[in-house]
């Protein structure tokens, strides 16, 4: 962010457009400071190719402000836009084999009057400028026999020629391969730092955009959902809220990027309000081994509850970005008597309960010994696979508590897999039980 | 920056030969067209050498070639028949050809350029018939017979321009794909031929006049006709070929040319009414001939690449070498009669139309399109 009291490179204000009669974007304020990278993304439909139109002059807005380095974008004339921003789109489709650097060079049409010819120094600049992209010496080959990377890239070259202190990009990465998105996207980026371009780009990949962008704006309904660095804009919860995709959030271990991986989308059923909610189903879990099964409970439309879990732990931000009730103790601490009751009372409320295959140790032992008492009212599933055996760092504490739930009538399954089934006949016969305050819709 | 070091040849400087290479081979053609034409058409044959005799002898201001119908055994009145026929007829006739082949080809590449079609042509989009349409009301109606030379050009262009407009108008719609708008200039075409014959029938003799005119033909050639088609069409295609760089940046799409500073709702409009004047000119004195401008911008595009800046220009000279080609074909073949010009057009263009459609088609059928 810099740039002293210079108008920002794009404006919005409050701006609304719409297609006909059908909002497209509503009431979106948006500012992007002079030199910065930044990533537009949203589900399809969400406004993103709309907010770029908006910016390009393509469309008027019907309420706002959209300004361009401190102008109003109606105001511009084509030209005058054309010299203040450039367009890479999704796709630039090729009919004409024209040499790469003429079609270049075509991009220089804003910077000419009419029947002047392409000067020596844009030449100049359009061979410098596909060098840049990688594309020296292959001024004369044609548009249409070169590879879609390329030709993205030389797209790409077009757009910088035009020599604007704006670049959109809408989707530039949508046809190419994985190799390709990285490198058109590595060179924007490098591109825009070298010559301080101001970069907007509409980015389905929300990988690629917490990579590459300094700031993620993430549209949905054509409002701002979200606004801000990578690090603090993806979450699993945002995937859930915006998307409706079930995603696990990492960050990558040197850089600390936030990256996605998606598992699954959110099913009907747990999106749909009205649907008759099954449950409470509570989870008792630690280090990480529950959040499959509680993501997965989730998504099935349990209601779910958690605990008694620590923070820190990838299992207690699961409950959280699944708005889970649950019963959660500070870091790496043994687990207190009034974490301990309020546990006691989700397992109270509980219809089922599940056992995670979670790693036992000092601190969290009395997790088992506190699931005894309901064990003979309540059914309680047991995932055995890792044995807890292997899991026992309790000094045998562990094995005898998980003995004394078996010897109550607890059952063991393998696995997730094996462990929905059963879970769905067991609650199929149940009604809701009456919830206490403790219990939480699953996807809220 | 990988700028090489050596930096490679200018660039199209591969292109110019050709160029030079096409102006020439063009005017070589005008001159072979009017000896062709003069030596084998005409009731009373003129010597071949006698012929060009008397065209150097012209061109030349009588320096050269001082006594041009020596070599023949023609007498006083014979020499002065048969210069009368060169210079009057068959002159005007051949540069009226290279003219209106000019404006059909120019007409053409624009219009394929600022539809993204390759299949586009004035006459396919109906905008020629209008232009009989016009001329036709002119002739039927005898409106301003005494000014012909002025009031023809003028209905050939109301009628011209008004369907151009009638199609940018179909064209403008959010909906129109460039196959809506080459169909629905097809239907247009139909239209105007039916309303054509509607008004023919309010006056049967205007219908003879006017079957020469729908066949298109070279038989209203006259100095001062070449002079007023000359000038609207340099005129007008100068101006059409100032387009060449928006017709560029449009092939990329027109949000693309849009991003780039060209406003396409303007060029277009004035593309489509440049591209119908030109049409007009041509109708207005030569009638219906089809084909010219499909072809020309094709030929252009395979010898010179597609930048419209070449294109356009060289559609002028190709088009007016083949009109000329055609005429001269059209001589060779009815060497008695003035076969109209618009049929020969036809045998030609009709099988090439269906090639180029043809292969757009598996072009399209493969991803490339």
């Amino acid at each position: 962010m810099t740039g002293p009291s210079l108008a920002p490179a794009v404006r919005l204000d409050a701006a609304s457009a719409a297609y006909g009669s059908r909002p497209a974007l509503t009431d979106v304020s948006l500012t992007v400071a002079e030199g910065e990278f930044l990533a537009l993304t949203g589900p399809n439909g969400s406004g993103k190719t709309t907010l770029l139109r908006l910016v390009l002059g393509f469309l008027a807005p019907t309420r706002g402000q959209v300004e361009l380095l401190g102008e109003t974008v109606g105001d511009l004339s084509v030209r005058e836009r054309a010299r203040r921003v450039a367009w890479v789109p999704q796709d630039e489709p090729a009919r004409e084999d024209v040499p790469i650097l003429d079609y270049v060079l075509y991009g220089r049409y804003a910077h000419h009057r009419t029947l002047e010819g392409d000067r020596p120094g844009e030449v100049a600049l359009a061979r410098s400028i596909l060098g840049s992209v990688g594309l020296a010496g292959r001024e004369s080959d044609g548009l249409l026999s070169i590879s879609g990377g390329e030709r993205q890239r030389a797209t790409l070259a077009r757009a910088l020629v035009q020599a604007t202190p704006v670049l959109l990009l809408d989707e530039p990465t949508a046809h190419l391969d994985i190799a390709h998105q990285l490198d058109i996207l590595d060179r924007v980026r490098a591109l825009a730092r070298e010559r301080r371009v101001t970069v907007v780009a509409a980015l389905h990949d929300l990988n690629l955009a917490a990579r590459f962008a300094d700031r993620i704006v993430v549209l949905s309904h054509g409002r701002v959902a979200a606004d801000g660095p990578a690090a603090s804009v993806l979450s699993e919860e945002l995937l859930a809220r915006v998307w409706g995709v079930s995603a696990d959030l990492h960050r990558e271990a040197r850089s600390g990027v936030p990256y996605l991986v998606p598992r699954h989308l959110l099913t009907e059923v747990s999106r749909d309000r009205t649907a008759p909610a099954a449950g409470p189903v509570h989870v008792v879990g630690g280090g990480g081994a529950a959040r499959p099964i509680l993501r997965a409970l989730a998504d099935e439309g349990f209601i779910v509850t958690a605990g008694a879990l620590h923070l820190l732990d990838s299992d207690t931000e699961t409950a959280e970005a699944l708005g889970l009730a649950s019963a959660i103790e500070g870091p790496f601490s043994p687990l207190s008597p009034s974490t301990r009751e309020r546990h006691r009372r989700l397992l109270e409320n509980a219809r089922v309960i599940v056992v995670a295959p979670f790693a036992v140790g000092p601190s969290n032992v009395d997790n088992l010994w506190d699931v005894g008492p309901f064990a003979s009212g309540t059914p309680v599933f047991l995932v055995s696979r890792p044995p807890i055996a292997e899991r026992d760092f309790a000094g045998g504490d562990a094995t005898r508590a998980y003995a004394a739930l078996l010897e109550r009538g607890a059952r063991e399954v393998a696995d997730l897999p094996t462990l929905l089934p059963a879970l769905r006949g067991t609650l199929r016969a149940e009604p809701v039980r009456a919830a206490g305050g403790a219990a939480g819709r699953a996807d809220r | 920056m990988g700028v090489p070091d050596v930096a490679p040849p200018l660039r199209s400087s591969r292109r110019r030969p050709r160029l030079v290479a096409l102006v020439v081979a063009g005017i070589g053609t005008v001159i072979l067209s009017v000896v062709l034409e003069s030596v084998l058409l005409r009731p009373y044959p003129i010597p071949l050498a006698t012929s060009l005799a008397i065209l150097v002898h012209a061109l030349s201001g009588g320096r050269l070639a001082p006594d041009p119908c020596a070599g023949a055994a023609l007498g006083p009145s014979g020499c002065f028949g048969a210069t009368f026929i060169v210079l009057n007829i068959a002159l005007p006739e051949v540069l009226l050809a290279a003219i209106v082949g000019a404006a059909l080809g120019v007409s053409g590449g624009a219009l394929q350029g600022v539809f993204r079609n390759p299949l586009a042509d004035p006459f396919l989009l109906g905008i020629s018939s209008g232009g009989t349409l016009g001329a036709a009301i002119l002739y039927v109606y005898r409106f301003g017979e005494a000014q012909a030379d002025l009031y023809l050009p003028a209905f050939a262009f109301l009628g011209s321009v008004g369907t151009g407009l009638l199609i940018f108008g179909i064209a403008r719609g959010r909906q129109s794909s460039v196959e809506t708008v080459l169909l629905s200039g097809v239907a247009v075409a139909n239209l105007l031929s039916a309303v054509l014959s509607l008004v023919l029938l309010g006056n049967p003799f205007g219908a003879e006049q006017l079957t020469f005119w729908l066949l298109g033909g070279l038989a209203l050639a006259s100095w001062t006709v070449d002079g007023i088609a000359l000038g609207g069409v340099v005129a007008v295609g100068t101006l059409l070929c100032l387009y060449g760089r928006e017709l560029n940046l449009l092939q990329l799409g027109p949000d693309v040319a849009q991003s780039a500073g060209v406003d396409v709702p303007r060029v277009r409009l004035r593309v489509i009414l440049l591209a119908s004047l030109l049409t007009a000119v041509a109708v207005a004195f030569t009638g219906i001939i089809g084909f010219v401008g499909l072809v020309s911008p094709h030929i252009v595009r395979r010898l010179a690449g597609s930048d419209y800046r070449l294109v356009l220009p060289g559609s002028a000279a190709v088009g007016a070498l083949l009109l000329l080609g055609a005429n001269d074909a059209s001589v060779v073949a009815f060497p008695s009669s003035y076969l109209p010009l618009g049929i020969f057009t036809a045998f030609a263009g009709v099988p090439f139309f269906l090639f180029l459609l043809l292969r757009h088609r598996r072009a399209a059928a493969m991803g490339v399109s």
